[in-house]
């Protein structure tokens, strides 16, 4: 019994001095931000990088004494992609007196919307579910909504089609995330725009999907839009490949055309597909590192200067870290540019003021972000790419999709 | 007519790979009845140890598929040495979140590595073109996996019937006291088990990372997805793992095929194989091939 | 049961009755009610940040989830690695009562204590569902039962409409009698709610234990065909045992809708059934005690990592991975090391300290 008495005494104080070292300091005027995300668990390959773009801009801003006397602290957080976790972080950080909040997650922006309007703080989730606007004033989408870069993409497929009306499946990720996209493309086919919708396809964890390639193929199915990750997109792909029916050319004729929205796509797609991901077509409102341009020179930079990884650097979801950390910071520099206090209902004011010749280009998009207090989805403008040799290149020039509201 | 053609194949081929994934758990619960449900993990070390030492060390693979086998086999191996040795006899449920823990210990270690977070992929070994049969098509990869499949454990069946090691495992599992009386040592035989399991793991990752990629939660996952097809088998059976495996392979292929898509249903190839399972419990408790233990107050 | 004095130095009880006392000493009833009374009245003497509002909350709830949960896997011996998927029932049944008539209906902001007993009895019907089994099924075979009706229940959250395919469904915020409870008091008001349960449903658990049925129930544990000579049903007893962890689960599930304002599937992921597992043998399996140490340690310990990470990347900036591999390796570690070197959890650790308080400064 002595001997386990000693026992717990050790582990007493070792639990102390944890609770010690957990002690923080703070000096100088500060404009809190905070981000909470999922850094391990599902979806950590995209949150990973995401983090890190975050963090370096924020670092950025802080080492060039962008707002002189005061810095910007961003506290990051992982929440394992669990809603709890990114409620109570979001508690926390509330009580820190954080005037804009970044998250992440679908399900979790979903899940805290009540709090965010009854807080009154301006949000900028990492999720572009259109789902997130309903009944809300304070979440900013920073780019077109997943539903808008599924009509867009239906909408390229419309234009380019040879012969007929397309013949489309949508391959979607078992949640919310996925179906969302879903319900807006059929209206936006009811209200108009040429296709036909054959079948909707929830993927699971699929080692193999011949039956389902050739039973599309079957229905005379030519083109399948995907709205999930890039793991299951990945194993589609291969499989199409080895079956031969990846289309050569966009819209060939027996076979099937590949494209896809946001989280879909980028490096980590090409990383796990190889060679099937060639001819795979994509959307995003981001500029990629493989179209060099001012943006991306100034990623490029930024992941040195913090010696990130190639695989970071290069990565779109670091590029979409960074731009949401861009916006945050640059709406807090417009409301000190009106010597206005940086509260969250100046922030709010600042970012649904943020249209016609306010609206502001990161650099790193497409186009420019711009909301107003009935749009709050940032970038409406997207840009195809396309899978050639290996790389994402960029086809055609950035457009706003028509069916999208 | 090809396209039940085509789902059959699938089946066989998707249920063969389960039971390579499957073989690990009954190896390890055949002599030491431990449920190890670290396995996905394992699962995955395997395929990033084969991935790592294919492309960082370019090694042939062939040779990197062997090398990887060998390492988890030390690593499986220890893992038993130091976790689990010393709970032999403790309550069921005490070995079970031994197994738990080492499943989330794993997960930390290899979020570590760059595997963690980052997607890879193996460089393309065999032939694109799939093997073309009147329509049914299967992958050359997926073809190679089924091989590697049916010899590893047409090899195992083997060791378990013949060899003395074997025949020796065989024993402890039927009664420790007894197979300790005739000289078999039985934690080293528990530590064999476990090094072996480890052994199939790192095949059966090999084979997934070809098919899916390096995706950390795509591979562990798998660790739960095999659960339905060896319970389903018998846990101590190793023929029971490769019926049910098929079984279960069929059974995901043909939901997905018929009923996803009709009736608004989707996404039914993932529930369908736990709610068989459920069904089958209810009237055969032991699994299809399991031993029927009997129990004496 | 050294923490009795008495047992010091031998057995001096002259009846049963006297021996299944659940105090047994004026003093012990004295510290009890004065440790009660300290967790009455703290939050009126310091303010604490919403954040540890919540996660004491947190803990209570789980405290709820796990008692449930040690009944039936600590008492009766029933591994189940669907616990979460019994909270997510009691949490669904009230998310579904919302979806139906509105999330501000009166049903829900008015009578909650109902809804609460309501969320419970629902879960108990499904934990005597999934007990069904129990009658044929042993051990393993039987865990991987309960893991079949996570899955299955994960999988029709996620599908069906009716639950709105697994996001949030949201839920009003509740009246009391001075009214609305607003967001600054929705945590201290939770707080109390949730504690009186706790101590209630301890204290109702203490004495079911002291029953035919609890006695049962270890009987039935510890060797169920022994238990059926004895006169007992094990069978029955199995099912009775899922159908209560199933009415703690549900109330639990339904307290957990209400802190969080709405329901999503993400609370009840097999994760979260392991981690419930985790708690309640860092707690000590079939202790009391143990269903009160075990979700405090393990939130407790979370938190601390979390700190603890947020520490290192002031002077490891780079190193982001290695910070949040620390999150899963801790976790497994003390599930590891507990049941290597303390199976009987924390429990024990209170037991101990109790003992030496008690004939100090004297030794035994």
């Amino acid at each position: 019994m002595k001997h386990q008495h000693k026992w717990m005494i050790q582990v007493l104080v070792a639990l102390i001095l944890c609770l010690a070292m957990a002690a923080p300091s703070c000096a100088a005027e500060k404009y809190k931000l905070a981000l909470s995300l999922a850094i391990t668990g599902p979806t950590s390959d995209a949150g990973a990088p995401y983090s890190k773009g975050v963090e370096d801009y924020i670092r950025y801003v802080n080492d060039t004494k962008m707002f002189k006397d005061a810095v910007v602290e961003c506290p990051i957080r992982d929440d394992q992609y669990q809603t709890d976790i990114t409620k109570r972080n979001f508690e926390e950080f509330l009580s820190d007196g954080i005037v804009l909040y970044l998250n992440y997650s679908t399900g979790s922006t979903l899940a805290l919307k009540k709090d965010f309007e009854e807080e009154k703080i301006p949000v900028i989730p990492a999720s572009f579910h259109a789902g997130n606007l309903e009944d809300s004033h304070y979440i900013f989408l920073p780019i077109a909504t997943y539903s808008s870069q599924c009509i867009g993409l239906a909408e390229y497929i419309a234009a380019n089609n040879k012969g007929g009306t397309p013949q489309v499946a949508m391959f979607i990720h078992p949640s919310a995330f996925g179906r969302g996209p879903v319900d807006d493309l059929k209206k936006a086919i009811a209200a108009g725009l040429k296709m036909d919708m054959v079948e909707v396809v929830e993927h699971g964890k699929d080692l193999d999907n011949t039956a389902m390639l050739q039973r599309l193929l079957s229905k005379k199915v030519r083109y399948v839009i995907c709205q999930t990750v890039q793991s299951p997109v990945a194993t589609l792909l291969k499989d199409a490949q080895r079956l031969g029916v990846i289309a050569k050319t966009f819209g060939e004729d027996g076979k099937l055309t590949f494209v896809g929205a946001h989280y879909t796509g980028g490096n980590d797609l090409i990383e796990l597909a190889g060679s099937a991901a060639e001819g795979f077509y994509w959307t995003t409102s981001y500029t990629l590192t493989s179209e060099p341009g001012p943006g991306t020179d100034f990623q490029l930079m930024l992941a040195k200067k913090y010696s990130r990884d190639d695989k970071t650097a290069n990565s779109h979801n670091y590029t979409n870290g960074m731009m949401v950390a861009q916006l945050a910071v640059e709406t807090i520099r417009r409301v000190k540019a009106k010597n206005l206090k940086v509260t969250r209902e100046n922030l709010y004011n600042e970012l649904n003021a943020m249209n016609g010749a306010n609206s502001y280009s990161p650099g790193n998009t497409v186009g420019p972000v711009t909301y107003s207090p009935t749009d709050h989805a940032g970038v409406d403008t997207l840009q195809i790419y396309s899978v050639q040799k290996g790389v994402f290149k960029a086809v055609g020039k950035p457009f706003v999709p028509k069916f999208a509201k | 007519m090809t396209y039940f053609f085509q789902l059959v194949v699938s089946g066989i081929v998707v249920g063969s790979i389960y039971a390579l994934a499957g073989l690990g758990f009954v190896l390890i619960y055949k002599s030491s009845r431990v449920l190890n449900i670290a396995h996905g993990q394992i699962i995955a070390a395997g395929a990033f140890i084969t991935y790592a030492l294919t492309v960082w060390l370019k090694v042939p693979l062939y040779l990197a598929f062997f090398l990887s086998m060998g390492l988890t086999f030390f690593l499986a191996m220890s893992v038993e040495r130091v976790f689990l040795r010393r709970l032999i006899g403790e309550p069921i449920i005490s070995v079970i979140m031994v197994t738990i823990g080492l499943m989330s210990i794993l997960d930390g270690l290899i979020y570590l590595t760059p595997f963690g977070t980052v997607n890879y992929s193996f460089p393309e070994f065999f032939p694109k073109t799939p093997v073309d049969f009147h329509g049914v098509s299967i992958s050359w990869t997926q073809l190679v996996g089924v091989t590697i499949t049916f010899l590893l454990i047409a090899l195992f069946s083997w060791f378990f019937k013949r060899s003395t090691v074997g025949i020796s495992m065989r024993a402890v599992s039927d009664d420790q006291l007894a197979s300790m009386s005739v000289g078999i040592s039985v934690p080293r035989v528990f530590g064999l088990a476990w090094a072996l399991a480890g052994m199939s793991a790192a095949a059966a990752g090999g084979i997934i990372g070809n098919i899916t990629g390096l995706n950390f939660e795509t591979l562990h996952a798998f660790g739960i997805i095999v659960f339905p097809v060896v319970i389903l088998g018998g846990l101590d059976s190793i023929i029971g793992a490769v019926v049910a495996g098929i079984i279960m392979g069929l059974i995901q292929q043909f939901a997905a095929g018929y009923l996803d898509g009709h009736w608004g249903l989707n996404g039914t190839k993932d529930v369908l194989p736990y709610v068989i399972l459920l069904i089958i419990l209810l009237f055969k408790p032991h699994g299809l091939f399991g031993t029927h233990e009997i129990e004496r107050v | 049961m050294s923490s009795n004095r008495w047992f010091a130095t031998g057995n001096f009880f002259s009846s049963y009755k006297a021996e299944q006392r659940i105090f047994f000493t004026h003093l012990d009833r004295t510290v009890f009610a004065v440790f009660l009374l300290a967790l009455f009245v703290w939050p009126l003497c310091v303010e604490l940040s919403n954040k540890y509002m919540l996660v004491l909350d947190n803990i209570l709830i789980a405290m709820i989830a796990i008692i449930g949960l040690n009944l039936v896997t600590g008492f009766a011996g029933l591994i189940s690695i669907g616990h979460a998927a019994f909270v997510g029932v009691g949490a669904y049944t009230l998310a579904f009562v919302a979806r139906q008539l509105g999330d501000s209906h009166i049903l829900i902001t008015h009578a909650w204590p109902l809804m609460l007993v309501l969320c419970g009895l629902v879960g108990a019907l499904f934990g005597a569902f999934v007990g069904l089994p129990a009658l044929r099924l042993k051990h393993l075979y039987l865990a991987i039962a309960t893991l079949s009706f996570q899955m299955i229940f994960q999988w029709t959250i996620n599908f069906l409409p009716l639950f709105n395919q697994g996001q949030t469904i949201p839920i009003g915020r509740i009246y009391w009698f001075t009214g609305m409870v607003s967001r600054q008091n929705h945590y201290i008001f939770w707080y109390y709610v949730i504690l009186t349960l706790v101590v209630l449903m301890g204290l109702a658990v203490r004495n079911l234990l002291r029953t035919r049925f609890g006695r049962s129930l270890v009987a039935v544990r510890d060797n169920d065909r022994a238990a059926d000579a004895m006169g007992m049903h094990p069978g029955l007893t199995k099912v009775f045992a899922f159908a209560l962890a199933g009415f703690f689960a549900g109330v639990a599930g339904a307290l957990h809708a209400y802190l969080y304002r709405g329901a999503g599937i993400e609370s009840f992921t097999l994760h979260q059934s392991i981690t419930y597992l985790a708690m309640a043998i860092v707690g000590g399996l079939g202790t009391l005690t143990g269903s009160f140490w075990g979700p405090a340690a393990i939130r407790f310990l979370d938190l601390q990592v979390e700190n603890m990470v947020e520490w290192s990347a002031h002077f490891l900036p780079a190193t982001l991975n290695l910070a949040t591999a620390l999150k899963p390796l801790t976790f497994g570690l003390v599930i590891v090391l507990f049941l290597m070197f303390e199976p009987r959890g924390i429990a024990n650790w209170w037991r101990i300290c109790r003992t030496y308080l008690k004939l100090w400064p004297y030794r035994y």
